[in-house]
């Protein structure tokens, strides 16, 4: 690769006219000696399996098309060296290269997912590094910049300062992020605990029938953007199963600009928000144009919920340049008001984690009680399989069927199923599914640190226990609900879930982009 | 014999594996202010094949076409017979490759390429003509070229140009949604790279206007006469030397007996 | 004229084509040592510029005066032409001297400059341009050998003069050969190059115009060097070769308008476009109104002699530059214009050129010369 990378180099003068004359000597003896008398080119090289004859098949061959406007991920070509590693993750795993048809219309089909990234040997494709951009805010004194961090995040960002895979940095994070500067450092889980108050009246009001013709069952998750763009490139017409919610990211988003900067009595248009996500579809799902509701709330319909989006990888570059350790930090604790979180909201991060901390808030706003210890260790919904199934009892409700898929192809199989099952008329096999674009979720998210290649399930493993350790041995809490901030914010702000100023600044809306493509017809 | 590649547009998603292998296997340099992808990608010195995109207007919205360009390689190569070093050659197997050592660096290839492949390195001391030589010394081991073999979306057909030929007609008369033409069929003689597709090809920036002669055609029937000018002048000005100066002879003769 | 010192006159203006001269020099080193790049505005879009079309295409066809003078003296003996034929024929020398300098510092690979020698590009327009501007240059150098050896090595001096009808002989076949080839390299542009000016009779449109500016150079140059020199040329000798000339710029009109209708291409002559503007001013200017002044009392005046001269040979320029520039121009995509250091070493060249005749004319038998040596 060396030789294929210009680098800068300083010449003193001397060395100009040496190299000059070096070099033109070397050309007329070269010349004149007949050194070379080869056809130009060929005189590189190129990976072992195109060295065949054309008659004969390669086996991976080439590499996926990525639009240089692409908001997630970026591939820098001289690093490229065409092992097909990306086409392997895009195609296989997440089923959207060669899912369409060529001719291509105008777009380069993508969901942001960015599980190449973690792919790609040679780190070639790269998240979209925005580092600069937050550097910038930061240094601007005129602004108040607020930053909240994914669940799945502190599971991961110590790997990249030498610590094994899974181990906990949550606190040690949050005092970095303090340390780089930010103004208040919010978690995301406190969303994701408001996402379950919403996602989980929504889903009690599906299955109670309130929203019948407009919001059949099964209601599906929509917490992760890879997945939400997917289902309406390839599945628009289940998008009426999709949670209207937003992602905790935007709902945060759009409450740091209304609720806290209300709270606080800070301009909104001095607040610059960021995100640290273990996924590259969130700086897409940012930049969607329509998540500007607190904008739009407030007059300003400029403004973003959320600003900037960091991957994990790009905050651990972001520590290590500005010479942080996070090893030697102390812990510190998440700033209040949006800062507190429970077991159910950390479970967003692994595969199965949204449907079981659902499941514990829905049982709760369907029976008013609290769920059971079984319904608290939810294991079939737990761990690597690619579709899992669970099936509970609701007291008032009765069976309730639930379903998880991770790995865009695996959410194929369910949604291919469901299509068939619509088009015969039959009954819905499930009341709620959750898909999750990255396999394990978003612990091993597009945005997470890289690992051994391809990912091994060892190291997804390793960081799901460390998950599902915050849920049943830190937090104090377990179950949404039981959220005091989210309580204080539904008290202050928000009055009820599914309020009408919750449906305006937390839910949204959905595209069919099936005209952007020609998806291919499944079997 | 001749090999010949198709390229069919409407295959192309854009992923530029071709515009890499190239480079890896011709050891060239990645430039960014010479992108090899885009709508600003050019040939350059550096880039032997790029992929431009095109936005173009189809039914009633618009679509992107990727157009992956390089050397096509004509059949009669009007760089080759521009040559006067011998420096660019047509290969029996088809590529047009070329040999820096003959090289004298004088850009009549450049001149008379109409499709102004080839292009020179500027920047160099002793700078060189530069193009796609079809990866001549992959195709003489029966390999197809660097960029046709990467490519995962199944643009390109490698094969014999007659049969590869064929197969284009056979594939656009089939499907109505071709442009029913072959590009590189006829122009300029006929080149090893065809081109098929379903957006008109003047639309995706091809020179469309370039006729079926040959270009080398022109140079031929301008130098088959060099020889025959060159003796027949020779001996019209040897014979008027003589006459007009025995003539002046003469005519001193007759003026100086005048005199006397 | 025996035993003699080396005399060169200094004057202000012989000291700015000596500061130009030097700067072109400088500027030809830094050339060879970084390349085209750095000098010149060349580009993928402009492979040839001003070198090529400046020093090259226009030098060769301004040096046309020599073998116009060696046919009309030396094969068909006018002896009345005698004057000016050893001016005619240094002025060609000096030229090609100065295109194959141009031609060399063009080249990118220029210690490869004899590879057509030994690998014939045969199928090249540019081989045959190649072949006989070598071989031309050369007879030139060995035609100038007997006017050397009347001074220097006078030993030799009869051997060139037997010599001389043979050399003067291939002398004229071969710039016949290349003034011609000089446009059919332009056939490859086919595609290229506008057609006003791209058509398969622009060899003979190259070599007929080359021909007639003989007699247009030989009216400037006399006037200019008369001047300094005080050495005037009888009108009627330079009227005579321009009335020459008139007749072969009457034959290169009737074959334009032939041309012109042949293509039918006479609806881009009146477009009204740059292309259309500038063919016209070249045929109007270069090849009309000079027809006019020969044939009519006007050129029984010095003065008029020398605008005739003058419009003709910018009429020649202007030809050769539309087809490098404006001709290539629609077809190609970026722009060209020369850079400063071009334009040094073009006028450098001119310069280099100006000051070796001024040496060479009053060191040795050129303006004064006018017996015939046959």
């Amino acid at each position: 690769m060396e030789n294929r990378t210009a680098k800068p180099k300083t010449v003193s003068r001397r060395g100009f006219l040496k190299m000059l004359g070096g070099v033109s000597l070397t050309g007329v003896a070269a010349s004149i000696a007949g050194c070379s008398q080869d056809p130009a080119g060929g005189k590189g090289w190129l990976p072992q399996q195109y060295q065949v004859a054309s008659s004969w098949p390669v086996q991976v061959k080439g590499r996926i098309p990525i639009d240089p406007n692409n908001p997630s991920i970026v591939r820098d070509d001289k690093k490229c060296i065409l092992c097909g590693q990306c086409i392997e993750a895009c195609e296989r795993v997440q089923t959207v290269y060669g899912y369409y048809e060529t001719p291509i219309k105008d777009d380069i089909t993508c969901v942001n997912c960015g599980q190449c990234t973690l792919w790609c040997p040679t780190a070639a494709i790269t998240e979209r590094d925005e580092i600069d951009k937050v550097v910038r805010a930061l240094e601007d004194k005129n602004l108040h910049v607020v930053v909240q961090t994914a669940p799945a995040t502190r599971v991961a960002l110590g790997e990249e300062f030498g610590l094994p895979p899974g181990s906990i940095v949550e606190g040690k994070q949050v005092a970095a992020l303090k340390k780089l500067g930010f103004d208040a450092v919010f978690d995301t889980n406190f969303t994701a605990d408001l996402t379950i108050m919403e996602e989980g009246t929504e889903l009690v009001r599906r299955v109670a029938g309130d929203l019948k013709g407009v919001k059949p069952l099964p209601q599906f998750t929509s917490c992760s953007p890879g997945w939400v763009k997917f289902c309406e490139y390839f599945y628009p017409d289940l998008l009426e199963h999709m949670s209207s919610c937003k992602s905790p990211q935007q709902m945060l988003g759009a409450l740091v600009k209304t609720y806290y900067a209300k709270e606080k009595g800070i301009d909104p248009e001095k607040i610059f928000s960021v995100s640290i996500m273990p996924c590259t579809a969130k700086k897409y799902e940012c930049n969607r144009p329509e998540m500007n509701d607190a904008g739009k709330h407030v007059g300003k319909e400029k403004l973003r919920d959320v600003d900037v989006v960091l991957t994990t990888r790009e905050l651990a570059r972001l520590i290590k340049m500005k010479g942080i350790d996070l090893t030697k930090l102390e812990d510190a604790q998440y700033d209040p008001l949006m800062g507190e979180s429970t077991g159910a909201a950390v479970i967003f991060g692994a595969t199965g984690g949204v449907m079981e901390a659902a499941v514990r808030s829905a049982y709760f706003l369907i029976t008013k009680q609290n769920p059971p210890e079984a319904l608290l260790n939810l294991t079939p919904v737990r761990g690597l399989q690619g579709v899992k199934e669970a099936s509970l009892e609701i007291p008032g409700v009765g069976q309730v069927n639930v379903a998880i898929s991770h790995g865009l192809s695996n959410a194929r199989k369910l949604l291919d199923q469901l299509r068939e099952d619509k088009k015969q008329g039959k009954p819905p096999r499930y009341h709620f599914i959750e898909f999750m674009s990255c396999p394990g979720g978003c612990i091993s998210g597009g945005g997470q640190p890289r690992t051994s290649l391809p990912p091994s399930d060892q190291v997804r493993q390793a960081r799901l226990n460390s998950i599902y350790q915050i849920d049943a041995k830190i937090y104090k809490k377990r179950l949404s609900h039981e959220n005091q901030e989210v309580a204080m914010l539904y008290q202050k702000f928000l009055e009820k879930p599914n309020s009408h100023l919750a449906e305006e600044l937390l839910h949204t809306e959905y595209v069919d982009r099936s005209k952007t493509l020609t998806a291919k017809k499944n079997g | 014999m001749a090999k010949g590649v198709l390229v069919d547009i409407t295959k192309c998603v854009g992923c530029g594996s071709c515009t890499v292998a190239c480079k890896l296997w011709n050891d060239m340099k990645f430039s960014e202010k010479e992108p090899t992808m885009g709508p600003e990608a050019k040939l350059s010195a550096n880039n032997w094949t790029v992929v431009r995109f095109n936005e173009v207007k189809k039914e009633n919205g618009k679509v992107w076409r990727f157009v992956k360009t390089q050397c096509l390689h004509c059949q009669d190569a009007a760089c080759a017979s521009a040559c006067f070093a011998k420096a660019l050659q047509k290969t029996k197997d088809g590529p047009v490759i070329y040999y820096p050592h003959l090289c004298v660096g004088c850009r009549y290839c450049m001149i008379a390429c109409p499709f102004n492949v080839p292009k020179y390195e500027w920047d160099k001391t002793f700078p060189l003509v530069s193009k796609c030589q079809m990866c001549s010394t992959k195709v003489a081991k029966g390999e197809a070229p660097a960029c046709v073999s990467v490519c995962p979306a199944g643009v390109f057909k490698y094969g014999e140009r007659d049969e590869i030929l064929k197969e284009a007609k056979a594939t656009i008369a089939r499907d109505s949604k071709y442009v029913q033409e072959v590009y590189g069929e006829k122009q300029a003689g006929g080149t090893s790279w065809l081109y098929i597709s379903d957006v008109p090809f003047e639309q995706l920036g091809f020179n469309t206007k370039i006729s079926s002669v040959p270009v080398s055609t022109y140079s031929h029937n301008f130098l088959k006469y060099t020889p025959v000018v060159a003796v027949s002048w020779g001996i019209i000005l040897t014979g008027l030397y003589h006459y007009t100066k025995r003539r002046n002879e003469i005519s001193k003769d007759s003026g100086k007996n005048v005199k006397l | 004229m025996t035993a003699q010192g080396w005399s060169f006159r200094m004057t202000p203006i012989r000291k700015l084509l000596i500061l130009l001269a030097a700067l072109c020099l400088g500027v030809v080193v830094f050339r060879l040592v970084t390349g085209l790049g750095t000098v010149t505005n060349l580009n993928d879009d402009w492979p040839w510029g001003l070198w090529i079309g400046f020093d090259v295409l226009t030098g060769v066809a301004l040096a046309g005066g020599g073998y116009f003078t060696a046919i009309i003296v030396h094969v068909l003996h006018r002896d009345k032409y005698l004057p000016i034929a050893r001016a005619a024929m240094l002025t060609s020398l000096l030229g090609y001297l100065l295109v194959m300098a141009g031609l060399f510092l063009d080249i990118g690979q220029w210690f490869n400059f004899w590879r057509p020698f030994v690998s014939w590009g045969h199928t090249s327009v540019l081989f045959e341009v190649f072949w006989c501007v070598s071989c031309y240059t050369t007879v030139q150098v060995l035609e100038f050998g007997e006017i050397f050896t009347e001074r220097v090595g006078k030993k030799w001096h009869n051997a060139f003069k037997t010599a001389m009808p043979f050399l003067l002989i291939i002398g004229i076949i071969f710039p016949t050969l290349h003034q011609s080839s000089l446009g059919g390299l332009y056939l490859v542009a086919v595609n290229k190059l506008y057609p006003l000016w791209w058509s398969t009779l622009i060899p003979y449109f190259f070599l007929i115009s080359s021909f007639f500016v003989g007699p247009a150079m030989i009216c400037v140059e006399s006037t200019l060097a008369g001047n300094a020199y005080n050495h005037k040329v009888p009108v009627e000798v330079l009227r005579g070769l321009a009335r020459i000339g008139g007749w072969f710029m009457i034959l290169y009109l009737i074959l334009k308008i032939f041309d012109l209708s042949n293509r039918n291409v006479w609806n881009l002559v009146f477009a009204g476009n740059l292309e259309a503007n500038l063919f016209l001013l070249e045929l109007v200017l270069g090849v009309i109104v000079p027809i006019l002044i020969v044939f009519s009392g006007m050129s029984a005046s010095r003065s008029g002699l020398f605008i005739y001269g003058l419009l003709v040979s910018g009429g020649v320029i202007l030809n050769r530059m539309n087809v490098v520039f404006t001709g290539m121009s629609g077809s190609a995509g970026a722009s060209y214009f020369p850079s400063i250091w071009e334009w040094a070493v073009s006028i450098g060249l001119v310069s280099i050129g100006v000051l070796a005749y001024c040496f060479i004319v009053e060191n040795f038998r050129i303006l004064g010369h006018d017996e015939h040596h046959a």
